[in-house]
């Protein structure tokens, strides 16, 4: 079964800088797909290539079925995009600025009016529809803006880094958003550099760097694929003679790659095993009489994953381009 | 495999995509009407606008009756003198508020789409960039349109002098609604040029100005050094020229074609029955034999409406041009873009 979105040897140069060199993506309807990356990694190029901003030098990508070189109408009308830095007409009302695209998108005035109540309701904007838009705070825009993307029922929404530049509270609500925007059987593609929201948030990830996509598939597969070990931190207590000393019995097990002292007295253990082993190894230093007193996996699985998976050997500059 | 997109016979689909610009463009001027008709703003510029065009006219009214009370000329004449001062100054007012009013408020038609950060959204819609523009450019020009037309009253005040006629009136709107769809247009295609808002409004204005001053300043120093008069036409009529000789012997008429004034000087030409002094300029920018100097070959005086209807449609087919060069910059992917072939170093590899 082929995905919704399907990309095939995108490439795109801006003169000399290869921004995406032969790109493949697959995403199944109704997934919330994650496109991790490093700045200039060719996040944001792609996504515009999929939005039908640009047009691919090599390769195809279809959305629903529609080519975005062939056929770029009949893919907007079946997405929906929110840019990476966008703004929004700050001398309209609310309701305007979504009866302004509902407007662009051809929807009969009878449906407008309804769905822009529907809409406002679902992003929390309901109390604001008189308002003007510049009266909104970012997070607010940034709703109104996801909003806008919705106004024709897309099948597939296109979201690059929606969650830059909110705080703590906008970004747990824009997540709350997003899944229900899946239980509504949207298929999502986001974009960001915030990797433990992703991680939180997506079914499927990609991981690309210098314009090629070097994993991809849910995230415990990846993990599988590549057998990357986790990151433990443990907490010993006792006074610093202590702490060296139970690093250097961490760093002495086996399994573990790496441990380092860290300045508030954790210990930072880079474990090349499973769940099992990690267990095993706690059960150990309990044993060794080490007083453990915090034991965790630490925060991002992804994060690690990400940066293993993108820093070592460069990728060929011009490579199945 | 699973496209979608069912085949349609092709005057369907012609149709459909008329419908979808004209939807498009709907969607467009409504949203640019709002924010231009949005609160006082509007309603406080049409009154001031209104209150300078009838303070105006009252004031070349008063200094019309003035110079011809204490004349020669019968009450009759005096009047209809009257009407015709009044009829040019008005319109030579609507003029220069058409060239100042069109270009200004289709400056930021679209560099302020591309400032604010809007353009992709707009780009990702299934509106079309000629959509776009031409919704842009119409709802600027709605709105010009507006004030023209609440002008019209304090025009029809020249009837009760006489002198003009009602088709005179009728001409000159005509010169004025197609300047100010060529200079609109000019707006629209410098601001899908330019980046900045504020630099696509300063090469408006001096766009303007070299279409107006700049063109007349050219025409008579062109004049000046062919060896005539300055804007009078040629008094000999010179044999064995070749075309090309002809030509820069005299500037041609064409420069002075995007410049509304002199329309608007032919317009009033009309009423002066082909020998007044806006009709000594026509015939020097056409070179036509006008014999006001007592030379009475061939054509006798100024024939009229020969030239501003030549004017009138150089401004509107380069207006179409400019609109069809602002939808390729519009265009985030369809733009015509000329590419230089680099050399290569190797011959023709093998790359696609």
């Amino acid at each position: 079964m082929t995905g919704i979105v399907r990309a095939t040897g995108l490439m795109k140069r801006y003169d000399k800088t290869i921004a995406v060199a032969g790109l493949d993506l697959d995403v199944a309807q109704g997934e919330i797909f994650g496109l991790v990356g490093p700045n200039g990694a060719g996040k944001t190029t792609t996504l515009r290539i999929l939005a039908t901003l640009l047009v691919p030098d090599r390769g195809d990508a279809e959305i629903a079925g529609a080519s975005v070189r062939r056929n770029p109408n009949d893919v907007r009308r079946v997405l929906g995009y929110m840019p990476d830095s966008f703004g929004v007409y700050d001398d309209m009302k609310v309701w305007e600025y979504l009866d302004f695209f509902a407007r662009c998108y051809g929807i009969p005035a009878d449906r407008r009016r309804r769905m822009i109540g529907d809409l406002l309701e679902l992003v929390d904007l309901g109390s604001k529809r008189d308002v003007y838009v510049q009266g909104l705070s970012r997070g607010m825009q940034q709703r109104l803006c996801l909003a806008h993307t919705l106004v024709h029922d897309p099948l597939v929404l296109l979201l690059d880094e929606p969650a830059s530049g909110l705080d703590p509270r906008a970004r747990v609500e824009l997540r709350e958003l997003l899944r229900e925007l899946r239980n509504l059987g949207k298929t999502i593609i986001v974009s960001s550099h915030i990797l433990p929201e992703l991680e939180e948030l997506c079914t499927s990830v990609a991981i690309i760097d210098r314009g090629q996509v070097l994993a991809h598939g849910r995230v415990a597969e990846i993990e599988r694929r590549l057998r990357v070990g986790a990151v433990l931190r443990v907490r010993v207590l006792g006074d610093g003679g202590e702490h060296d000393d139970a690093r250097a019995w961490f760093s002495a097990q086996p399994d573990v790659v790496t441990a380092d002292l860290l300045d508030d007295g954790t210990i930072e253990i880079g474990f090349h095993g499973d769940d099992e082993g990690s267990a095993r190894l706690l059960a150990h230093a309990i044993g060794a009489d080490l007083r453990v007193a915090s034991y965790a996996r630490a925060a991002s699985d992804l994060e690690e994953l990400f940066l293993q998976v993108t820093a070592p050997d460069p990728v060929p500059a011009e490579a199945s381009a | 495999m699973s496209t979608p997109v069912a085949a349609t016979g092709g005057s369907r689909r012609r149709f459909g995509a008329i419908r979808d610009v004209g939807s498009g463009m709907a969607a467009v001027g409504v949203k640019e009407l709002r924010g231009r008709m949005r609160g006082k703003r509007a309603f406080v510029i049409l009154t001031l606008y209104l209150l300078l065009v009838a303070g105006f006219a009252w004031m070349i009214e008063s200094l019309a009756e003035r110079s011809y009370s204490g004349g020669f000329s019968s009450a009759f004449s005096a009047s209809s003198e009257i009407g015709r001062q009044m009829f040019m100054a008005i319109v030579f007012l609507l003029t220069l508020v058409t060239l100042i009013l069109a270009p200004a408020s289709t400056a930021g038609a679209i560099s302020m789409e591309r400032e604010k950060q809007t353009m992709d959204l707009l780009a990702v819609t299934p509106i079309s960039s000629l959509a776009i523009v031409l919704g842009k450019l119409l709802s600027a020009l709605s709105w010009i349109l507006l004030l023209l037309l609440a002008s019209i009253p304090v025009v029809a005040l020249v009837f009760t002098f006489g002198g003009v006629s009602p088709d005179d009136v009728v001409r000159a709107y005509v010169v004025l609604l197609a300047t100010a769809f060529a200079f609109g247009a000019i707006g629209v295609f410098v601001s899908a040029l330019v980046r900045r808002t504020q630099a696509a409004t300063v090469i408006n204005l001096v766009v303007v100005i070299f279409l107006t001053a700049g063109t007349a300043f050219i025409f008579i120093f062109w004049t000046a050094m062919a060896g005539n008069s300055g804007f009078l036409p040629d008094q000999q009529v010179r044999l064995g020229e070749n075309p090309v000789q002809a030509l820069t012997r005299r500037p041609p008429e064409a420069l002075m074609w995007f410049d509304p004034f002199v329309a608007q000087l032919d317009v009033m030409c009309g009423t002066e029955t082909g020998f007044g002094g806006t009709c000594q300029v026509i015939a020097g920018v056409t070179n036509q034999n006008a014999a006001f100097q007592g030379d009475v070959q061939g054509e006798f005086g100024v024939k009229r409406d020969s030239y501003w209807p030549r004017s009138v449609a150089a401004m509107v087919i380069g207006a179409l041009i400019l609109i069809v060069l602002s939808v390729q910059l519009v265009s985030p992917t369809r733009r015509w873009r000329i590419r230089v072939p680099r050399p290569r170093r190797r011959p023709a590899g093998g790359e696609g």
